[in-house]
C-alpha cells in the first residue's frame, strides 16, 4: 500500500508519538521520555501532542501516557497487537498519518520504533533520522520556520550529525531511550479516542511456529537502573562475567555489557550499551574490563561517576573515568565484592 | 537452486577514519576503504545457504566506481557474479534515494528468493536500508536470525525477538538482516581471492534501472545534513593507589563519598 507524499504542510501540524508497549506489560521508558520531550516540541510549535497505542488490553497503559501531558491519545486495542507485528501496524499507522498528517512522528530506537519508521518514511518518501540524541525546533534562514532539528551520532559515534528534513513530511526520527529526562505534568487534558481494529488477518505473511521463549531478561530496564556494573573482553570468562551479577545485587543495580560478551553469549543482547545497545544514565557505571571504544562509551557519558578497571592503564576508558582503577578484572571484582559481603553482615 | 542477492557496501573504516578536527567530517583521501563489517555477515549467511541448499549468489553495491572492490572481494568469498551500480546522479543518497536505486536494481536484475543486506552501515549507521527495501520489494523482512533452513517456497526461521525467541515460517521472496551477532564469517582461501578477482563486473547506471533524476542522489533525499562536529568527554581519571586490596577500599570510600553505597 503506497500513500501519495504530502501536497502541502499548511495542515500539517502536529507531534506524534508511538508510545511502544514493553514486553506487553508495561509502557516503554523511552516512550514516556519521548512523550516529555514531544510536549515541549509541540509547544514550541503552538501544536498538539497525540500518542499512539497499540496493544493487548491497551486501556491498561491510558493513565501512565496521560500523565506524560498528550492532548490526545489514539488508541487501538486488539489480541492480535499483542506483539509488534511488522505488518499490521506500519500499515495501521500508515492510514493514520495519510488521513491526519502530523507535522512530526517520533519513535524510541528499539527494535520495534526502528522496523516501523523506515516503512512509514518509505510510505510517505519523507526522510527519517535515527538514533537521535537530541531534538529541537528552528527557523532556517532558507528552509523556513519551525523545522525538526536532530542530532545524532555519525561515522560509528566519532562525530554529532545535525540533520533536518524540510521538504516532505513527516518529519520523522527515532530516539536513543535514556536521552530525555521524564516528567510527569498534570495541566494537559487528555482526549482520549478509541480505534476499530478492522485489520484483515489473513494477509499476514509470517507464520509463528510456536509460543516466544523469554531469556535473560534484566529486572530493571538498563536505562533505569541506578547503577550499572558493565563487564567487557577484559573479563576474559563467562564465569567472571556471571560474578557481576553478584555486584550489581550488593550495589542495587543491573549488568550492563560490551559487545564482546554479547557476541559470546555471556549474556543477553538486551544488556549491550552502546550505540547499537541501550544509552544509559546511572548514578555509577562500574566497568570491568572494557576498553572504552566509541561505539560503547558515548552511551554512557552521562553517568554521574565513571569507574574503570582495567590491567592497561592508557586504555581509552580511563579518560572518561572519574576514577581508575589499575588491576586485573576478574580478580578486583572478587574482592570488590568480598569487601562489599563482609559490610553488609558485619 | 535458490537465487539470493546480498547488498553489499564500501565504507569508510570509520575505526580508523582520520577526521576534520572543525567540520567534523570524515577526510576520505586520508581514509581507507573497507566492506561495511554486517556485509561480511550478511555474505556469510548466503554462502551458509547456499553451502547447505545450493544457490547462485549476486554481490549488489551502490557507489563510487572503485566500490567495484567490494564485490571483487565478495567473489573472492563464494559470491559468483556482482553488480555495481554507479552513476554521479547517485550521489548524496540518503536512506530512502539509496533504497529506491537499489530496489530498482534488483527488480530488473531478478527474481530472486532472497536479499540479504546488513543490519547497518558503519558509515550512515541508519540501519534503515533492510525495511525500506521491504517496503519497496513488498517482501517480509527477517532479522536477529539465529537458525534457518529452507522449506519449499518458505524459509523457517529460528529468532530473537526483544526479550524472546521464536520460530517463523516466512514465504519467499524474504529479505534477511544480517548482522554481527548473528553468524561468524569465513575467511577466503588464496586461490579464491586470485578466482574472485578475475570476475566479471556488471555495472548499471540510472538508465538500466529506470526512474528521473530527481528519484536519486541529493535530489531524491528527504534528509539534509546541515552540521557535524566532534566530540570528546574527558574526566577526573583519578587513579586509584596500592595493592588490588587498597583499591577495593578506595574505592569503597569514594562510593560512601558520593552517597551511592550506604550502609
Ligand atoms: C557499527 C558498530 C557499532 C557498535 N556498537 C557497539 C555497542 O553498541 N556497544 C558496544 O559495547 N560495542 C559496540 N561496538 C563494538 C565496539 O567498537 C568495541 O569493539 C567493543 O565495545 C569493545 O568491547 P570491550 O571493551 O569489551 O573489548 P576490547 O575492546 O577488546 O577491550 C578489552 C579491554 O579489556 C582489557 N583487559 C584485558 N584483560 C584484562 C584483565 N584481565 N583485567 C582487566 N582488563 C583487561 C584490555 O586492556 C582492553 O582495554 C560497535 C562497533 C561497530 C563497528
Ligand atoms: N550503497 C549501498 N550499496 C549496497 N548496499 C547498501 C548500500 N547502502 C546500504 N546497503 C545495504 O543496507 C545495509 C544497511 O545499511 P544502512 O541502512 O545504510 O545502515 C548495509 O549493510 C548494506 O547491506
Amino acid at each position: 500500500m503506497m500513500t501519495a507524499p504530502y501536497e502541502q504542510y499548511a495542515d500539517s501540524r502536529d507531534v506524534w508519538v508511538f508510545a511502544e508497549i514493553q514486553d506487553h506489560e508495561r509502557v516503554l521508558e523511552g516512550a514516556l521520555e519521548l512523550l516529555t520531550r514531544g510536549r515541549e516540541l509541540a509547544d514550541a510549535l503552538g501544536s498538539r501532542l497525540i500518542a499512539l497505542v497499540f496493544a493487548l488490553d491497551a486501556e491498561q497503559y491510558l493513565p501512565a501516557i496521560e500523565r506524560h501531558g498528550p492532548d490526545a491519545i489514539l488508541c487501538c486495542s486488539h489480541p492480535a497487537l499483542k506483539h509488534y507485528d511488522s505488518q499490521i501496524v506500519p500499515d495501521m499507522f500508515a492510514d493514520l498519518i495519510a488521513e491526519r498528517r502530523p507535522s512530526i512522528v517520533l519513535f524510541p530506537s528499539t527494535e520495534a520504533g526502528c522496523d516501523l519508521a523506515p516503512r512509514l518514511a518509505q510510505r510517505f518518501a519523507t526522510g527519517l533520522t535515527s538514533h537521535c540524541t537530541d531534538l529541537s525546533i528552528m527557523d532556517h534562514p532558507d528552509y523556513g520556520p519551525g523545522l525538526l532539528v536532530m542530532k545524532r551520532p555519525a561515522y560509528s559515534g566519532n562525530a554529532i550529525a545535525t540533520v533536518i528534513c524540510p521538504h516532505a513530511r513527516p518529519q520523522m526520527a527515532t530516539v536513543q531511550q535514556g536521552v530525555f529526562e521524564r516528567r510527569e505534568r498534570d495541566d494537559v487534558a487528555t482526549d482520549i479516542e478509541m480505534l476499530p481494529f478492522s485489520y484483515d488477518l489473513t494477509k499476514l505473511r509470517i507464520e509463528s511456529l510456536e509460543a516466544p521463549l523469554r531469556w535473560d531478561k534484566p529486572k530493571v530496564p538498563l536505562e533505569q537502573a541506578p547503577v550499572v556494573v558493565t563487564g567487557g573482553r577484559g573479563l576474559a570468562t563467562k564465569k567472571n562475567f556471571e560474578r557481576l551479577f553478584e555486584l550489581a545485587e550488593l550495589l542495587g543495580g543491573e549488568v550492563g555489557a560490551t559487545r564482546v560478551p554479547v557476541f559470546n553469549r555471556w549474556c543477553g543482547e538486551e544488556r549491550m550499551i552502546g550505540q547499537t545497545g541501550k544509552t544509559i544514565r546511572p548514578r555509577l557505571y562500574l566497568g570491568f574490563g572494557i576498553s572504552g571504544q566509541i561505539q560503547h562509551t558515548a552511551s554512557i557519558v552521562d553517568s554521574e561517576i565513571i569507574v574503570s578497571v582495567n590491567t592497561n592503564a592508557g586504555a581509552p576508558i580511563a579518560a572518561l573515568s572519574d576514577y581508575v582503577v589499575t588491576d586485573d578484572a576478574g580478580v578486583f571484582l572478587a574482592k570488590l565484592i568480598e569487601r562489599l559481603r563482609s559490610e553488609k553482615r558485619g | 537452486m535458490l537465487s539470493i542477492i546480498v547488498c553489499v557496501k564500501q565504507v569508510p573504516d570509520t575505526q580508523k577514519a582520520v577526521f576534520d578536527p572543525k567540520t567534523g567530517a570524515i577526510d576520505r583521501s586520508a581514509t581507507g576503504n573497507i566492506m561495511n563489517p554486517d556485509d561480511r555477515h550478511a555474505l556469510e549467511m548466503a554462502l551458509a545457504l547456499k553451502d547447505a541448499h545450493g544457490a547462485t549468489l549476486c554481490a549488489l553495491t551502490m557507489g563510487p566506481p572503485h566500490a567495484d572492490e567490494v564485490l571483487y572481494e565478495a567473489c573472492a568469498l563464494g559470491a559468483d557474479r556482482g553488480v555495481l551500480l554507479s552513476d554521479p546522479r547517485f550521489a548524496g543518497a540518503d536512506s530512502l534515494a539509496t533504497s529506491r536505486a537499489l530496489a530498482r536494481a534488483i527488480e530488473r536484475l531478478g527474481p530472486f528468493d532472497i536479499i540479504v543486506t546488513g543490519r547497518e552501515a558503519i558509515d550512515g549507521n541508519t540501519g534503515h536500508v533492510a525495511y525500506q527495501l521491504s517496503e519497496f520489494l513488498d517482501a517480509p523482512l527477517v532479522s536477529q536470525i539465529h537458525r534457518i533452513r529452507i522449506d519449499g517456497a518458505h524459509a523457517i526461521i529460528e529468532r530473537q525477538y526483544g526479550h524472546e525467541y521464536q520460530t517463523i515460517r516466512c514465504p519467499l521472496p524474504a529479505l534477511l538482516s544480517v548482522g554481527s551477532r548473528d553468524n561468524r564469517v569465513r575467511h577466503p582461501r588464496l586461490a579464491d581471492i586470485a578466482a574472485g578477482a578475475v570476475q566479471p563486473i556488471r555495472r548499471m547506471t540510472m538508465d538500466d534501472i529506470g526512474g528521473s533524476e530527481s528519484d536519486y542522489g541529493a535530489s531524491g533525499s528527504p534528509t539534509i545534513v546541515i552540521g557535524a562536529e566532534l566530540f570528546s568527554h574527558t574526566r577526573g581519571r583519578e587513579a586509584l593507589p596500592g595493592g588490588t586490596a587498597e583499591k577495593v577500599e578506595a574505592l569503597v570510600h569514594r562510593l560512601k563519598k558520593h552517597n551511592i553505597l550506604r550502609y
